[in-house]
């Protein structure tokens, strides 16, 4: 039964948003899923895998939660109980639920509702729609499995008792409530792209996972820009996922990673996405901009450093990030000499939200490293070393402190 | 369903001029005509200097007079919702001009026990308990206290004017808005150790009697203020 467990990645996230609409319940909904995909275990293996699995699981998640609503709404004062009548009223007419997209699109506004913290809402989102066990997105949270089961559930209880509904929002709530979908997503990218800490393959799951879910997105509603933007920026950066990081683990920097190995694919699709992104007003959109004016220089040396510098003071006037100030100071090196980036680099390591960041420290190494300043360099490094969030991250810092003439640390 | 919506703010120690009330009022009475079919309850609460908190439970309650120095946001009023989701309870609170600078928390209640009698002499009792203690709702320690609760209510008779139980802290979500933004937290706004998870309205002759009656309501503490009967609902 090799393949089961693809075919549990594949159908999980919309059986239960299926079964979710259907009883109006999430934690009856995973339950069910989760009994349905049990009982897949054992009939698969005897009975061989059904023409269509999807039908198969929605069908028997079904009739085990009704056998628990029937179960447990014989007891007196359940609440249950009226679900188990709103149900079967509504089976009767409906009959197997559908329109299984529409399901998905609409758990993932339930699941990044802003009543529910960020946390709450990613942790839910990874459960619920993408199918990771409380296990695995305690390892990719780096957080523990007590933690992330308790955030889980009382998330649902929230979903259920302060009756945050199962639905994509009413036209006039969409314009405050799709940026939350979007940032859900986003963390989801990021947890898998940047945090560079928990195992691998977990971590490709979720760059995986997230493309996907923007896809659906940009197809369920495709006149929004920003989440055109976000589908682009995420499939730029994940073109370079295979040379990010060497055989040793080290941060490789853009300027020697081999570009014939990004994704062309994943570059194409991108850039695609770009251009139906025009006329995006989030973050998105000068961040996929700058990803894709990398992407599409052949040689490091044919940056075009000058977009890059416009798409950061866009994305500065959107965000006023003091990591996007940073980020532009080193492109202004390179735009308009080393003095001038570690000029402008000074002006962003007042800002007090860098003070826990080795951002600052990695800039100024790096730009007097490329203007021959080794020993000036050194010190940086050491600094950015010290304060180095994730291991590839450090062991790329130290390489370069040994290529300045610094100690081995 | 209903939701709960406790108002907090700074408290004044002065009473604002006549045109900041005026102009108080006005915004409360715009916002009553526009969400008036979704406000079943509501009042300001009288300034918690005259209001006083009891622990101790019933056998053996202590009285402190406010006001309640310690505390930066002060509760100053309070509406019940019907509304059909979170999303439009959410949609009410944002309306509410407490939200502009201070903090509206809306709680869904588990049940909502209306007034039986006229809104004239009243005084809320918050009920409030430790936040990590807080039972939740159909448990068969929480139906224990539910039912002391209705005991409570039927000793005082007539005292008791309505009330409801709240649900769990962490299905109460906490509105603010800044610069023209609904900014929306997970939870309660939580300053002390304890928070909101039920209420009485009591309808009592003074302040005296008030206290009497509130020492006899079962939880860990309550904040006892008088309403000031302004609202017209």
């Amino acid at each position: 039964m090799t393949n089961l467990d693809g075919v549990f990645r594949r159908e999980w996230g919309s059986a239960v948003a299926a079964l979710a609409r259907w009883s109006g319940d999430l934690t009856i909904a995973e339950d069910a899923v989760q009994e349905a995909f049990a009982e897949a275990l054992r009939a698969w293996p005897r009975d061989g895998i059904p023409e269509n699995p999807a039908a198969w699981i929605v069908t028997v998640a079904r009739n085990r939660a009704l056998d628990r609503l029937r179960r447990e709404s014989v007891r007196p004062g359940k609440e249950l109980a009226a679900v188990y009548d709103d149900i079967t009223a509504r089976t009767d007419r409906q009959g197997v639920p559908h329109r299984i997209r529409d399901d998905e699109l609409r758990m993932m506004f339930t699941c990044a509702h802003p009543a529910l913290d960020p946390q709450s809402q990613l942790a839910l989102t990874l459960r619920l729609i993408s199918g990771l066990t409380v296990s695995e997105i305690a390892r990719a949270l780096l957080q523990s499995e007590p933690a992330v089961g308790q955030r889980i559930t009382r998330a649902k209880n929230k979903v259920r008792h302060a009756n945050i509904p199962l639905r994509v929002p009413p036209p006039e709530l969409l314009p405050q409530r799709t940026p939350h979908v979007l940032a859900c997503i986003y963390s989801v990218f990021t947890e898998g792209y940047w945090s560079t800490a928990g195992p691998s393959a977990i971590r490709d799951e979720l760059c995986d996972e997230a493309i996907r879910l923007a896809g659906e997105v940009c197809s369920l509603m495709p006149d929004e820009r920003d989440g055109q933007a976000l589908a682009a920026l995420m499939l730029l950066h994940d073109s370079r996922r295979h040379t990010r990081v060497d055989a040793d683990g080290a941060l490789v920097p853009l300027d020697e990673q081999d570009r014939d190995r990004w994704d062309r694919g994943r570059i194409t699709r991108g850039l695609d996405r770009l251009r139906n992104a025009a006329g995006a007003t989030g973050p998105y959109l000068p961040q996929a901009v700058i990803a894709a004016l990398h992407a599409t220089a052949s040689r490091w040396e044919d940056t075009d450093w000058d977009g890059i510098c416009l798409a950061y003071d866009r994305l500065i006037a959107i965000t006023h990030s003091p990591v996007a100030r940073a980020n532009r100071a080193l492109a202004l090196g390179f735009r308009d000499g080393f003095d001038a980036g570690l000029a402008a680099i000074d002006d962003v390591a007042a800002d007090p939200r860098m003070a826990r960041s080795n951002t600052v420290a990695s800039i100024r190494a790096d730009l007097h490293r490329r203007a021959g300043r080794y020993v000036e360099a050194q010190r940086w490094y050491l600094e950015a070393v010290d304060q180095a969030g994730s291991d590839p991250a450090r062991q790329f810092l130290r390489r370069r402190l040994v290529e300045c003439g610094g100690q081995r640390v | 369903m209903y939701y709960f919506a406790l108002l907090l703010g700074p408290e004044t120690t002065e009473e604002p001029d006549a045109s900041t009330q005026a102009e108080i009022m006005s915004a409360y009475e715009n916002f009553h005509a526009n969400y008036g079919t979704s406000i079943r309850a509501g009042d300001a609460l009288v300034p918690s200097a005259t209001g006083a908190r009891i622990t101790g439970g019933p056998d053996a309650p202590v009285v402190t007079d406010g006001p309640f120095a310690e505390a930066a946001e002060v509760a100053g009023g309070y509406y019940v919702f019907e509304a059909e989701n979170l999303d439009d309870a959410l949609t009410i609170a944002a309306a509410i001009p407490a939200c502009q600078n201070g903090a509206v928390e809306v709680w869904p209640m588990v049940e909502y026990m209306p007034p039986s009698q006229p809104l004239d002499n009243n005084w809320i009792a918050l009920l409030l308990e430790p936040v990590d203690s807080v039972l939740a709702p159909g448990t068969p320690e929480w139906n224990e206290i539910a039912a002391q609760h209705g005991a409570f209510a039927a000793a005082v008779g007539d005292r008791a004017n309505g009330g409801a139980p709240l649900h769990l802290p962490s299905t109460a979500t906490t509105v603010r808005v800044r610069d023209g933004k609904v900014v929306l937290t997970d939870g309660p706004y939580i300053e002390g150790a304890e928070v909101a998870n039920g209420y009485h309205i009591l309808n009592v002759a003074d302040r005296d009697e008030a206290i009497k009656v509130a020492s006899m309501i079962p939880a860990t503490t309550i904040e006892l203020r008088q309403l000031m009967g302004v609202s017209g609902l």
